[in-house]
């Protein structure tokens, strides 16, 4: 089983490499994923950030290696909006 | 013996009495024709709701549409590019415009805003205005015509003045405030071809014969700088690893992990200084599928803090693009950034969590914002790639104050898929090697 998987893995670098590097090139030429970095880009003066922190739940013996649906960096995804 | 023939009588005036008529003392200002106590609660919040605050940054001293050199008068005058000063063509005398920041105070006191403050180059803009303004020159009284959809001065064709559209009529083409080009127009030539020079190998033929940098073009284009003051909050479930174990046989060995899961809350306010948004419907529109926008939205941020009162003369030469967006109809764009910002800077305080955060809820409460449109320079070289549904313009385009590049280059999609499919070949055939020495 794990062979099997590991022939299938080397096997499917050939396309994975020619995949990465059409977008890779494409991305460098046309920048289609570039924009102003507002967040990082804009004068933010911030007070102490506060909030709390309360133990729910645990999780055993999951083989995800990041919680499901992590967003913590992915600032511009919204979510629900309460107000 | 004809009697004399008399008018008939006039009618009686009726007394100049009842709502409206000039005998009624107006209220009081600020006065309310009910006691707001008296009302619903909803209406009465309506009621007593604050009158948004404006600014006024119009330049009444240059209404005439003529801007004169203070020393000889003369209307010739126009940017000194590499610096923020006008110069007049005629005598050479240089001076400096008013920088808005200390001007009007923008900048200042943003943690005490409270409702809207809409500078008067920002407000709305009335539909029945036109773009096209004529004025009548001081110099001769023949009348000019100006398209503000395009440019912002003009010179009159009969006794050479110059004249620049400094009125700041409701049609959107005025702004608060201006951000001379400090970037000249052969420095922006050699970045664009500097950028353009790194991306040849795939770039479209027809792209590369006709690349003519020196065809760009200077454009003033409008945004609204805000400045906001916000409290946010987000709540969601963090993980933190407990355990992280190996199971199975040598061969098939799988990692484990265990975890405490929190329930996380996290608050900040904060304020923003010099938000830029796009204040023109065309290039709001960031869809990278149909247009290349993004590029010239890339090249932000500008120093705005060093934007100069409104002066017509900072555009003699350049083009420049109207706005055509309102306040309102930029505040879901503001909200959606201030939200995004508020999820950054509350990322540093959940850096315990090493199995990541998922956000679930987000509130965000904006106690107050200021907004002042203003005209940014940016230096554009567009390519027209033929192709369905009207093709793709392509930009370059030159941030007019820090020089900052950023491009769109069509691909010559079939050699870049040559390209790829034979480094795929290569390690395909690399993979294949290994595979079968394994076996």
């Amino acid at each position: 089983m794990s062979d099997d998987s590991g022939i299938l893995f080397l096997l499917a670098a050939g396309p994975a490499s020619a995949t990465a590097l059409y977008w890779g090139l494409y991305r460098y030429y046309r920048n289609t994923d570039k924009s102003h970095g507002f967040e990082r880009e804009t004068t933010v003066v911030a007070k102490p950030v506060t909030g709390s922190d309360n133990r729910v739940d645990t999780v055993t013996g999951t083989q995800e290696r990041r919680i499901r649906g992590d967003n913590v960096r992915d600032y511009r995804r919204r979510v629900t909006r309460d107000g | 013996m004809t009697t004399p023939r008399t008018p008939p009588p006039l009618p009686a005036a009726s007394p100049a009495i009842g709502p409206g008529s000039p005998q009624d003392v107006p209220p009081l200002p600020g006065s309310l024709p009910v006691d707001p106590a008296s009302v619903p609660p909803p209406i009465r919040e309506e009621l007593l709701a604050p009158d948004p605050v404006a600014l006024d940054t119009r330049a009444s001293e240059l209404k005439d549409g003529v801007n004169r050199c203070p020393k000889c008068g003369s209307s010739d005058v126009r940017l000194k590019i590499g610096s923020d000063v006008l110069v007049c063509r005629f005598c050479r005398n240089e001076w400096h415009g008013a920088r808005v920041e200390e001007a009007f105070g923008f900048g200042e006191g943003i943690d005490q805003l409270r409702g809207d403050v809409i500078a008067s180059g920002a407000r709305d803009i009335d539909a029945g205005t036109s773009s096209l303004m004529t004025f009548k020159c001081t110099g001769c009284g023949a009348e000019v015509t100006v398209n503000t959809e395009s440019t912002m001065t003009a010179r009159c064709h009969w006794c050479r003045h110059v004249f620049g559209v400094n009125e700041q009529v409701r049609n959107g083409a005025v702004p608060d405030a201006v951000l001379p080009f400090r970037i000249s127009k052969s420095d922006a030539v050699s970045r664009i071809r500097q950028f353009v020079d790194k991306r040849r190998l795939f770039a479209l033929k027809a792209f590369k014969d006709e690349f003519t940098p020196e065809n760009v073009i200077g454009v003033y284009l409008p945004y609204m700088i805000v400045d906001s003051h916000v409290s946010a909050s987000v709540s969601g479930r963090g993980e933190i690893l407990t355990r992280e174990y190996t199971r199975g046989t040598e061969k098939n060995r799988k990692t484990y992990y265990d975890a405490d899961v929190y329930a996380v809350e996290r608050s900040v306010d904060f304020t923003v200084d010099d938000l830029p948004l796009e204040s023109s419907a065309e290039r709001r529109n960031l869809d990278t599928s149909a247009n290349t926008n993004n590029i010239i939205n890339t090249i932000l941020p500008f120093d705005t803090q060093n934007a100069l009162k409104w002066n017509a003369s900072f555009l003699v030469g350049f083009t420049s693009e109207k706005r055509n967006l309102d306040v309102d109809a930029l505040r879901p764009q503001l909200e959606d950034q201030l939200l995004s910002i508020a999820r950054a800077q509350v990322e540093r305080s959940v850096g315990r969590y090493d199995r990541g955060v998922r956000w679930e809820r987000e509130r965000l409460d904006v106690h107050g914002s200021r907004w002042v449109s203003m005209y940014l320079p940016v230096w554009l070289y567009s390519y027209h790639q033929p192709g369905r549904r009207g093709g793709m313009l392509h930009y370059i385009a030159v941030n007019g104050r820090t020089g900052e590049t950023m491009g769109s280059v069509p691909v010559q999609k079939w050699k870049l898929l040559l390209a790829a499919l034979t480094a795929g070949t290569v390690v395909e055939a690399l993979a294949i090697w290994i595979v079968v020495a394994a076996l």
